[in-house]
C-alpha cells in the first residue's frame, strides 16, 4: 500500500471518528425517548430499543405547560426571523451601497460585539431589561435575541451584496427603477440564498437559545421550550425518558426548517449577470 | 432622439482626485460619437454623468433641451450598455429585455410585440426563455443590446461594451453595432480604450487624457492631423514614430543623426536653431530604391510578418524622446536592446512595408522620409507645429 492510500485512509478514520462523536449524542437522546423507564437506568447500556414505546412522548406532551411553552417558542422564533431578516437587509444594504462618515467602525463594532461572552453580558443586561419593565415578557426575550442575531445576520447579508455587481442596480435605474425600486426589484431576488442562510442562524438561536429564556422568563406560562425542557430535572432526580422525548420534539422544527429551505442555500444564483 | 451635450463639465472625486475637468463636448442628433482614451482619462466618469449615475462637480450635462445635472437616471430616457452587461441573471431573456418597457408602464400586449421584434432582429428569439447564465457572451451581449434599443430611448450610452468578447466576435459586433446605429439613427456615446474600435465606429472620436479632452475629429482628419503629440501616439497601430530633431538653415532643414532633411516646401521659421519633436507614420517610412530625395540610413532589427505586409523595425540614428509624460505610454515601442551609449542616440522607426520586400535583422538598409508627410510637435507642450508653412523662406535655402 502506498504511502499516500495509508495517509487517506488515516484521514478518513479521524472524518469517521468526528462523526460518531458528533452523532451519538443526538442517536442517544433519540433512542433513549422511545425505551421504557427502566431499561433507560439499566447497567448494560441497550444500543437499540427492541420493543420501542410511545410512552415518554405521551408523558412529554401532557407535561405542564408543554402547549404554552411551544406556543411561546414560535411566537418568539417567528418575530425573530422576520424582523432579523428585514432589519439585516436594510443594514446591509446600507454598509455595502452606501458610504458614510463612520461606515468603517460600525462594521468593525458589529464584529466587536460578537467577541464579548454572554455571560459577561447577562447581568447588565438584565438590569437594562428590568429598568425597562421588559423582564418576564416575551418582547423582552425577542429584543435580547434580536440584538444577538442581528450583528451576524447584517455581517453576512453585506457579502452577499457586496458579491452583487453594482452594475445591477445602475442597470435597473437607467431602465426606469426608482432606486428603492432596483434594490427590492433586482437585489432582493439575488440575495436568497443570503436570506435563508441569515433566516436560519435566526431561528436556530432563537429556537435553541436556553440562558436568557431562563434568566428572563419566571412565569412556567411564558416560558420558551428550552427552559420547559429543563423542568425535567427536579430536586429529587431527573425523569430522563420524557425529558429525551421532548428534546427529540424540540429538535424536529429546526430540522424540518433546515430541509425546507436547504435547497436554497445554493450559491451561484448570479451566475450570468455579468461575464465571469 | 436629442443632442448631447457636455458644458464646462468637471467632475472632482472625494474633494480632490479631479477625473473630469471643463469637459466641453457635444453630440449632435443621430450622431455616433466614440470617448477614447487611456485608461483612468474619465472617459468612463463622462459618460456616467450623462447617465446619472455619476453627480456633476460642475458645469451643465444637457439631453436635448433639457439640464440633466439633477434628474435621476430613470428620467433622462436614456439607456445604457455596461461592459459587464449587467444582465439581470434571475430573470429570463425575455423579462431582461421587457424590464425597461415595464418600468415604464407600456402595455402588455405592446411590451410583448416590441421585445419579440428586437429578439427577432437580433436573432434571440430561441432564447427568450433562457436565463442569462444559459447564454454564450456574444448572446448576452446582444441582450444587453436587445434591452438597450427596445426602449426606444434618445440616446444610447455605451461602456465598452466589446471589451469582454474575443477577438473575432468583437470584430463583428463591431460592425452589427454600427449597422443598427445606423439604422436607427439614436444619438450615441460610445466609450472605448480601444483606438481601433474609436477609429472604425465614430462619426466623430473624442480623445481624452487626464480628464481633459485632447482632441474631437472625424477618425481620419484626427489621423491625419493630430492636434498634439498624445493624439498622435495614441491614434493608429502601429503608433506613430515620433523622435527629435534639431531645425537648422533658419527653419527650412531637419537635422537628426547624420541626416540633414530638406522640409522642401515647408518651413518652420519660429523653430530655426531649436529642437522639435519629429512625427511619421509607419506606412510613410519607405524602402528608398528608387526614391531621389532624402535617404536614412539605418540597420534591421526585427521583421514582423502580418501576412499582407510587415512591420518593420529600423534603427537609425536620432535622438528619442525626452518627455515621455507628453505620449501615450502604451504605443511606445520599446527601445532596441544595445549599449546604453548607443541606446541614448538611436531610435527605432517602424515601418510598414510591402510583404514582398525581402529583409533580414542585421541588414543595413535606407529609408526614405518625404519631408511633406512629416509631423511637428512643440518639445514642450507637445503641441503640434503648423505644418502647412507657407514656402516664405524656402527659396533661399536651396
Amino acid at each position: 500500500m502506498s504511502r499516500k492510500r495509508l495517509r487517506n485512509l488515516g484521514w478518513d478514520a479521524i472524518g469517521i471518528l468526528v462523526l460518531i462523536v458528533m452523532v451519538f449524542p443526538v442517536y442517544w437522546m433519540v433512542t433513549t425517548a422511545f425505551k421504557p423507564g427502566q431499561k433507560i437506568l439499566s447497567y448494560t447500556p441497550q444500543w437499540f430499543p427492541t420493543h420501542p414505546v410511545l410512552s415518554n412522548f405521551r408523558d412529554a406532551i401532557h407535561q405542564q405547560f408543554f402547549w404554552d411553552a411551544v406556543k411561546n417558542s414560535l411566537i418568539v422564533t417567528s418575530v425573530v426571523v422576520v424582523l432579523s431578516v428585514v432589519l439585516a437587509f436594510l443594514a446591509a444594504l446600507a454598509l455595502a451601497k452606501f458610504s458614510f462618515y463612520g461606515r468603517k467602525p460600525f462594521i468593525v463594532v458589529i464584529l466587536g460585539v460578537q467577541m464579548v461572552p454572554l455571560a459577561a453580558l447577562i447581568i447588565p443586561l438584565y438590569i437594562t431589561m428590568a429598568r425597562l419593565g421588559e423582564v418576564d415578557k416575551l418582547s423582552g426575550v425577542i429584543i435580547m435575541y434580536l440584538t444577538f442575531a442581528l450583528p451576524f445576520a447584517v455581517w453576512t447579508l453585506r457579502g452577499f451584496l457586496l458579491g452583487v455587481p453594482k452594475e445591477l442596480e445602475e442597470s435597473a435605474m437607467v431602465d426606469g427603477a426608482t432606486r428603492f425600486g432596483a434594490f427590492v426589484r433586482i437585489l432582493l431576488p439575488l440575495l436568497g440564498p443570503g436570506l435563508v442562510a441569515t433566516s436560519l442562524f435566526a431561528f436556530i438561536l432563537a429556537w435553541n437559545e436556553f440562558i436568557i429564556a431562563y434568566v428572563f422568563l419566571h412565569t412556567p406560562e411564558k416560558q420558551t421550550l428550552m427552559v420547559w425542557l429543563a423542568s425535567f430535572t427536579t430536586l429529587r432526580g431527573t425523569d430522563w425518558g420524557p425529558l429525551m422525548a421532548g428534546a427529540t420534539l424540540c429538535a424536529l422544527p429546526v430540522i424540518v426548517f433546515f430541509l425546507l429551505v436547504q435547497r436554497r442555500i445554493a450559491f451561484g444564483l448570479t451566475a450570468g449577470a455579468v461575464k465571469g | 432622439m436629442a443632442e448631447i451635450e457636455f458644458l464646462h463639465v468637471g467632475k472632482v472625486y472625494g474633494g480632490d482626485t479631479l477625473a473630469v475637468s471643463d469637459l466641453n463636448l457635444k453630440i449632435g442628433e443621430g450622431e455616433f460619437v466614440v470617448l477614447v482614451g487611456p485608461s483612468g482619462c474619465g472617459k468612463t466618469t463622462a459618460l456616467r454623468m450623462v447617465a446619472g449615475l455619476e453627480e456633476v462637480t460642475e458645469g451643465e450635462i444637457r439631453i436635448g433641451d433639457q439640464i440633466v445635472n439633477d434628474l435621476a437616471p430613470r428620467d433622462r430616457d436614456i439607456a445604457m450598455v455596461f461592459q459587464n452587461y449587467a444582465l439581470y441573471p434571475h430573470k429570463t431573456v425575455y423579462e431582461n429585455l421587457a424590464f425597461g418597457l415595464r418600468m415604464r408602464k407600456v402595455p402588455k400586449e405592446e411590451q410583448r410585440r416590441r421585445v419579440e421584434e428586437i429578439a427577432q432582429k437580433l436573432g434571440l428569439s430561441d432564447m427568450l426563455r433562457r436565463r442569462p447564465g444559459q447564454l454564450s457572451g456574444g448572446q448576452r451581449q446582444r441582450v444587453a443590446m436587445g434591452r438597450a434599443i427596445v426602449r426606444e430611448p434618445k440616446a444610447f450610452l455605451m461602456d465598452e461594451p466589446l471589451s469582454n468578447l474575443d477577438a473575432k466576435l468583437r470584430v463583428q459586433m463591431r460592425a452589427e453595432i454600427s449597422r443598427i446605429q445606423k439604422a436607427l439613427h439614436v444619438t450615441t456615446l460610445y466609450v472605448t480604450h480601444d483606438q481601433v474600435e474609436a477609429m472604425t465606429m465614430g462619426d466623430r472620436v473624442a480623445v481624452m487624457r487626464d480628464g481633459v479632452l485632447q482632441q474631437v475629429d472625424t477618425p481620419q482628419k484626427l489621423y491625419d492631423s493630430p492636434a498634439n503629440l498624445f493624439v498622435a501616439s495614441f491614434v493608429g497601430s502601429p503608433p506613430m514614430n515620433l523622435f527629435e530633431a534639431t531645425v537648422d538653415q533658419g527653419g527650412t532643414q531637419l537635422v537628426f543623426g547624420d541626416t540633414r532633411l530638406d522640409l522642401g516646401f515647408r518651413s518652420l521659421p519660429d523653430y530655426a536653431g531649436r529642437r522639435v519633436i519629429v512625427g511619421i507614420r509607419p506606412e510613410e517610412v519607405r524602402e528608398a530604391s528608387g526614391w531621389d530625395g532624402a535617404r536614412v540610413r539605418g540597420r534591421v532589427l526585427l521583421v514582423e510578418a502580418l501576412g499582407a505586409e510587415q512591420i518593420v523595425h529600423i534603427q537609425i540614428a536620432a535622438t528619442p524622446l525626452e518627455r515621455a509624460d507628453l505620449v501615450d505610454a502604451a504605443a511606445q515601442p520599446p527601445g532596441p536592446s544595445l549599449g546604453v551609449e548607443e541606446l541614448e542616440r538611436s531610435v527605432t522607426l517602424l515601418g510598414r512595408f510591402d510583404r514582398h520586400l525581402l529583409l533580414t535583422p542585421g541588414e543595413a538598409v535606407e529609408v526614405a522620409i518625404d519631408p511633406r508627410l512629416l509631423h511637428f510637435f512643440d518639445l514642450e507642450t507637445g503641441i503640434a507645429l503648423p505644418t502647412a508653412a507657407v514656402p516664405a523662406v524656402a527659396g533661399v535655402a536651396g
